[in-house]
């Protein structure tokens, strides 16, 4: 910046300068006029923003204008009552830091000589050729090729400046207020309606300033139709009169564009959109999400031929001929415009769906007036009413919605007879066949009372459910036609259609395999990751085919109706106990969602049922003698069996004695060998020893434990243990300080634990079987953590959660206690807590050497002090606990009371709740859509699949499921799939086939990467290079396609008459004159000029000159 | 102190006397001293011999860091195998857990791999963990040295500390230090989060599109 800033610093040391510095930063009585006022604000917000007495920039880098490092400060002035928007936008450039700034500007203010070689920021940026035809900027810097300016506009937008003397004293003062101030940041005054993109501006500098002025037409004047008449204008601005005439130099840009993808029309393969409407329902439609866009995701592309620097002496353009061929041009760019929305399905999806996330509707409100006309007595639960109706046959039609207002029916027959409750809803599904078919009610009534009939239904789980929504709305109003009601049963439960075929799996197993390797990784990971359910679980495909049924069959009403459905299928398989199939069994994974989470439990709970159930019937058939007996059952054959499977399974016996275990398995085959033997042979001789079934857990464990104990039993000498028992009532009596169990039998022993005999009796220790703790689901989790911590920090408030939590210590201590008559406290914490029990180093004891039954008892040690402080929990629960076996303890886990819980949360979600529950795991759903169909190796989606994923993660596991932050992701979503589309579409358009050499393949590739990526993309060897040249025939395809079709045409057309040109004529046309020359006169300063034009056909036509002149020499 | 909060404790939350609060975790076998370790941080007390937590246990306590209010509910577990079921799944809201084992106990030593396993199954992968070696003011019954537990800390990839809740060493660090690690975590992801958000604006052609078809061959 020549002189500018010293010269400031100077002026601000005189006097003078003072005073002006006073003027606006205390008052005021110069500004007594509104123009006054706004010159005074101007100054002030230039203060503002620090515009004043800056060190002049360099040019920014090449293609910096178009990076996205643009900033803008904002701001309002007021000219009297007419508000102006003041906006400060500038690059932030970080390639310079701002000490080394300051560091520049204190040499040049000592030394002089030095800056007067720096040019102003606006003067450099006006001569940088680096940065013309930035790829994406605004438009002052695309014609001036500026890093900082400010623009004043109206306000309002459709109050414009259009009178000549507004602008002028808009300019004027601007150009006091950049005086006053000392700024030297071009400030330009938008005019004329906004969209014409109108700014005059003026830039002072110190000596000399700028004039910013455009022209823009509707239409080209033929003598400025080329380079050569632009060069007139140009020059006839300047008019400067030195002698040699200063030369111009050009840059010069033809943009052609091409919209016909001859080789590529759209779609290849045309989404399935209408098929889920129409009669044949594609089995696939309910599968899976869609995927792709319905529009082609790319509309053009523009070929930008640039002649970057040329002296305006070695290209002419004129009215009859032209240098600039495309072909010959040295720079080739090109740029995708992409379709704005191109309907992406699986954003579109999934954004409708999220939409209804909120909707408060029950199912019932939003069933209502599909249901069949019911009297409102109905649905009141006139039960009486309701079965008069039910043997009334003019009725029998409307019986359905019985069933369906408040599940009345259902509660009738419980009602009635509680054993044949499960029976109803396939009994209804035969009441309505029958009245379909043969409309014979009758027939219908006698098969409702033969429950045997019921019964005999195959696949009464799916019937029922098609069966009873088909029943309960009017025919023909369901949202959801029965066809694929049907279908979408059969495929969210595969095992209704047919228990032995699993088709479905098969599919999902080819799916995966195909997958790309890249991404293994990522949808292996994927589960762990995101808080939904495991892949192509039930809830995956119920919330695809929810999302598809919203869309295509009735929305919310569609919605309501399968979840409908969904919830009358959990009720049956829970009374029916039918195992969920696609739930995975255990307890609930709290790192799933909350609704998997609810099904594991209530899968857990017809597990519970299943067994609870078959020791109370089943087995009582199979074995010789009840489980109720205490005298223990016989282990039968069908149990042996299992024996093998189950010895090296990892049970829970692990953990409480892996000696053992390794022992069980060290023996296994003898013991196969010897179990049958054993068995027999203990239980005819120590009948007493055998331990029974337990009702609350896994049988088989059980077995093999016995077995195991057994087999050690059987192991030492059989007399010998004779005698133990009949020294138990004997001995124990007199030494246990524990009175009630010694007399009764053991009950509910697993298995031993180790070698540890009892303390006080001559007896080994066993392991009692134990009640298994409840699962939990989160919610329950939550509540239970909550109840603990409510009771506070106190250490009250802590012996009561000890005691609240006691409840599975005490059962496992009356366990055992049943277990092992005779026991103490002490013997209870050896298994339980071994830590706690403290042995005294003096008699430390070999325990293997088992021979020698005298060492064992001679065991010594003692409880730990903290199981010695008196009245706390662990005594206390022990001196409470009666000996009951497990299986006769009262339930930890009522699964009755577990199940109906969960049943009466499906049951009350509303459709907008379900949705909610649903949406991490349609994402889920949705990540895996994405992976399947990126097929490009771009590395960059790559990338932004595993950012999904991240965010994804993030999300769904936030405890409170935010909508907003769905609403992003799905916005992410629809992105990627976006990007998919057209890096396809893309690839379709530049195929291999218009590449001349295979080894420009990856080159190809990696500009089709790149063209999805930049605004702009230069293309590597201009027309000669690969790209290039598939571009070329590109063109030359489209314009052969053009010229048949419009032969008679091509006659206006002379040039082109002979041949089809390979190009359309350039839509634009862009030239920037440059050029340093004195002005006003010719003994002024040389300064720099710039004009750019850019013409475009039928379009516009416009010049952005800037030009300077001395302010001195004049 | 904890008695005084009782009633208080639900209200703080809905207040908000606080700007974060941290789930933390205290596990590790059987008598390797959690509790005492615990009572030593938030009521710093000692007593030989705590009653042996039943199922699970907690105390709360409000810190400061970086001019933050960092309300601490830190759950204390039984260490017995029968209560991992249980305790296992609080892990789930953890933010971060303190693995603990005896230096005078070679089986709760050798136990640290399995807890981490536990550690990995049951909670998120954000979770944080120090651990800690505790009771090494016994310095004559140690069996554990403390460059077996730096060693195994270094191999899971953990903080370490050797703690003695006894004679209140390092009990205080530990605690810090894990809410350090959890801060900083915090904000990394806070800072990761914008990154997100810009990439969707920088690398991508969706936003461009705009600005190209308004400022673009136009003008």
């Amino acid at each position: 910046m020549p002189g500018h800033v010293p010269n400031n610093k100077i002026s601000s040391l005189e006097p003078d300068g003072l005073q002006d510095a006073d003027v606006f930063e205390i008052t005021d009585f110069t500004t007594a006029t509104d123009w006054e006022r706004f010159i005074a604000r101007l100054e002030e917000v230039l203060h503002e923003w620090n515009l004043i007495n800056h060190a002049p920039l360099p040019p920014s880098p090449k293609g910096e204008l178009s990076s996205d490092k643009w900033k803008e400060k904002t701001d309002t002035v007021n000219f009297a009552n007419f508000m102006f928007d003041i906006t400060y936008k500038y690059l932030n450039r970080d390639d310079i830091d701002l000490h080394s700034n300051d560091q520049r500007s204190s040499p040049e203010e000592e030394d002089d000589g030095d800056s007067e070689d720096q040019l102003p920021t606006v003067m450099a940026d006006l001569m940088s050729l680096d940065n013309d035809f930035p790829a994406k900027a605004h438009c002052l810097c695309r014609w001036y090729g500026l890093q900082e300016f400010v623009v004043i506009a109206p306000s309002n937008q459709s109050d414009p400046i259009l009178s000549e003397s507004r602008t002028k004293i808009l300019l004027s003062s601007v150009s006091i207020a950049l005086h006053n101030a000392g700024c030297a940041v071009p400030i330009f005054v938008q005019v004329q309606q906004f969209w014409r993109q109108m700014f005059t501006g003026t830039c002072v500098l110190s000596g000399s300033a700028i004039d910013f002025d455009v022209i823009h037409l509707k239409s080209i004047p033929s003598p400025y139709n080329h380079l050569a008449g632009l060069l007139d204008v140009f020059k006839a601005k300047i008019a400067t009169h030195v002698v040699p005439r200063p030369t111009v130099t050009v840059a010069v840009r033809f943009t052609y564009i091409l919209t016909d993808w001859v080789n590529s029309p759209w779609p290849q393969e045309p989404p399935d959109l209408s098929s889920p409407m129409e009669d044949e329902i594609g089995c696939s439609s309910f599968k899976s999400l869609p995927f792709g866009a319905c529009e082609d995701p790319v509309s053009e592309l523009q070929l930008a031929c640039t002649w970057p620097s040329l002296s305006e002496d070695m290209i002419v353009e004129n009215q009859n001929y032209s240098d600039l061929d495309p072909m010959h041009a040295p720079q080739w760019s090109v740029r995708i415009i992409m379709t704005e929305d191109p309907n992406c399905l699986l954003g579109k999806y999934l954004t409708e769906f999220l939409r209804c996330c909120n909707r408060k509707e029950t199912t019932n409100e939003l069933l209502w007036n599909v249901l069949s006309n019911q009297d409102s007595s109905d649905q009141t639960g006139d039960i009486g009413q309701a079965l008069s109706r039910l043997t009334d046959p003019k009725l029998a039609h409307q019986l359905p919605a019985i069933n369906q207002t408040g599940d009345i029916g259902q509660a009738l027959s419980r009602l009635t007879d509680p054993k044949l409750a499960y029976q109803l809803p396939a009994i209804s599904n035969v009441v309505y066949t029958a009245n379909n078919q043969t409309g014979d009610i009758g027939q219908a009534l006698s098969r409702l009372t033969d429950p045997k009939l019921a019964y005999q239904l195959p696949a009464i789980s799916s019937v029922v459910n098609t069966a009873s929504s088909r029943l309960a709305l009017k025919p023909g109003q369901a949202p959801i036609s029965q066809e694929a009601l049907n279908e979408i049963v059969f495929y969210v439960f595969p095992d209704a259609q047919d228990k032995f075929k699993s088709s479905n799996d098969d599919d999902g197993s080819k799916e995966t395999t195909e997958l790309d390797k890249k991404y293994k990784v990522i949808l292996d990971e994927l589960p762990k990751q995101l808080k939904s359910a495991p892949v192509d679980s039930l809830l995956h495909r119920l919330a695809v085919c929810l999302n598809v049924v919203y869309m295509n069959h009735g929305g919310m009403k569609g919605v309501a109706q399968l979840w409908q459905e969904f919830v009358l299928e959990m009720r049956y398989r829970w009374e029916n106990k039918h195992q969920i199939i696609g739930v995975e069994g255990g307890a609930p994974n709290l790192g799933a969602c909350l609704l998997y989470q609810k099904l594991q439990m209530l899968n857990c709970c017809i597990e519970r049922k299943i067994k609870r159930e078959q020791i109370y019937k089943g087995y009582t058939g199979e074995s010789l003698e009840t489980p109720d007996s205490d005298s223990g059952c016989l282990a039968t054959d069908k149990q042996l069996a299992n024996h093998n499977k189950m010895s090296k399974s990892d049970s829970l016996t692990t953990s409480f004695s892996k000696e053992n275990l390794t022992c069980n398995s060290d023996n296994s085959e003898q013991q196969n060998r010897d179990a049958k033997h054993n068995c027999d042979s203990l239980t005819e001789e120590l009948p007493a020893k055998i331990v029974h079934l337990d009702s609350s857990s896994e049988d088989e464990e059980f077995f093999e434990c016995d077995e195991e104990s057994m087999d050690e039993d059987s192991s030492r000498s059989n007399t010998k243990q004779l005698t133990h028992i009949d020294s138990v009532d004997t001995t124990s009596s007199s030494e246990a300080p524990f009175h009630d169990s010694i007399t009764h039998k053991p009950e509910g022993r697993q298995c031993r634990h180790g070698d540890l005999l009892l303390l006080h009796v001559d007896e080994p220790l066993y392991i009692p079987l134990t009640q298994e703790p409840s699962p939990m689901t989160e919610d329950m989790l939550e509540e239970h953590a909550e109840v603990l911590a409510k009771l506070g920090t106190s250490s009250e408030g802590a012996q009561l959660r000890a005691r609240m939590q006691s409840a599975c210590l005490v059962s496992d201590m009356e366990s055992f206690k049943a277990a092992n008559p005779g026991c103490v406290l002490e013997d209870f914490v050896r298994w339980y807590s071994p830590r706690d029990w403290i042995v005294d180093d003096d008699d430390v004891i070999d325990d293997n050497v088992d021979d020698n039954k005298d060492d064992l008892k001679q065991i010594k040690g003692y409880l730990s002090s903290r199981m010695q402080i008196p009245g706390n929990v662990w005594v206390e629960a022990w001196n409470g606990a009666r000996p009951v076996p497990a299986r006769r303890q009262k339930r930890l886990f009522d699964d009755t009371k577990e199940a109906e819980k969960v049943l009466h949360f499906l049951a009350s979600m509303k459709p907008g709740d379900v949705i909610r529950n649903l949406l991490s795991v349609l994402v889920h759903s949705a990540i895996i859509t994405i992976v399947e169909n990126e097929d490009s190796d771009i590395p960059k989606l790559t990338e932004m699949v595993q950012q999904l994923v991240t965010m994804a993660s993030k999300v769904t596991r936030t405890p409170h499921q935010d909508i907003k932050r769905y609403e992003d992701l799905i916005r992410r979503i629809a992105f990627v799939e976006t990007l998919i589309a057209r890096a396809r579409s893309l690839k379709d358009k530049f195929t291999t086939d218009l590449i001349d050499r295979p080894d420009c393949f990856d080159e190809m590739q990696k500009f089709v990467c790149d063209m999805l990526h930049y605004p702009e993309v230069s293309v590597r060897g201009g027309p000669s290079g690969p790209a290039g040249s598939v571009i070329h025939k590109l063109f030359v395809a489209a314009q052969k396609e053009l010229y048949m079709i419009s032969d008679s045409d091509s006659s206006s057309n002379t040039e082109h008459q002979s041949t089809v040109p390979d190009f359309p004529r350039p839509s634009a046309r862009e030239y920037i004159l440059r050029t340093t020359a004195p002005r006003p006169a010719p003994y002024s300063k040389t300064l720099p000029h710039k004009m750019y034009c850019s013409l475009m056909e039928g379009h516009e036509f416009r010049l952005a000159g800037a030009f300077s002149s001395d302010s001195v020499f004049q | 102190m904890a008695s005084a909060n009782d009633s208080k404790w639900q209200k703080d939350a809905a207040d908000q006397n606080f700007d974060y609060m941290f789930k933390l975790l205290i596990i590790g076998n059987s008598s390797v001293g959690k509790t005492s370790f615990l009572f030593r941080y938030a009521d710093d007390s000692f007593t030989s011999a705590f009653v042996s937590t039943v199922g699970i246990d907690f105390k709360v306590k409000t810190v400061f860091r970086q001019d933050k209010r960092v309300k601490l509910q830190i759950w204390d577990t039984a260490g017995q195998e029968r209560y991992r079921t249980i305790t296992t799944a609080y892990y789930r809201g953890a933010m971060g857990f303190i693995l603990m084992y005896d230096v005078t106990n070679e089986e709760s030593f050798n136990a640290v791999m399995d807890w981490c396993t536990q550690i990995k199954t049951y909670s998120w992968d954000n979770a944080q963990v120090v651990l800690v070696g505790n009771k090494c003011d016994l310095e004559d019954e140690r069996v554990v040295s403390t460059e077996r537990g730096k060693q195994l800390a270094d191999q899971l990839g953990l903080e370490f500390f050797e703690t003695s809740a006894k004679e209140n060493i390092n009990v205080k660090a530990v605690f810090e230090r894990l809410v350090d690690i959890i801060c900083d975590k915090m904000s990394e992801s806070l800072d990761s989060d914008p990154t997100l958000i810009n990439s969707q604006t920088k690398g991508t052609r969706l936003t461009e599109n705009a600005n190209t078809q308004q400022g673009g061959c136009q003008c």
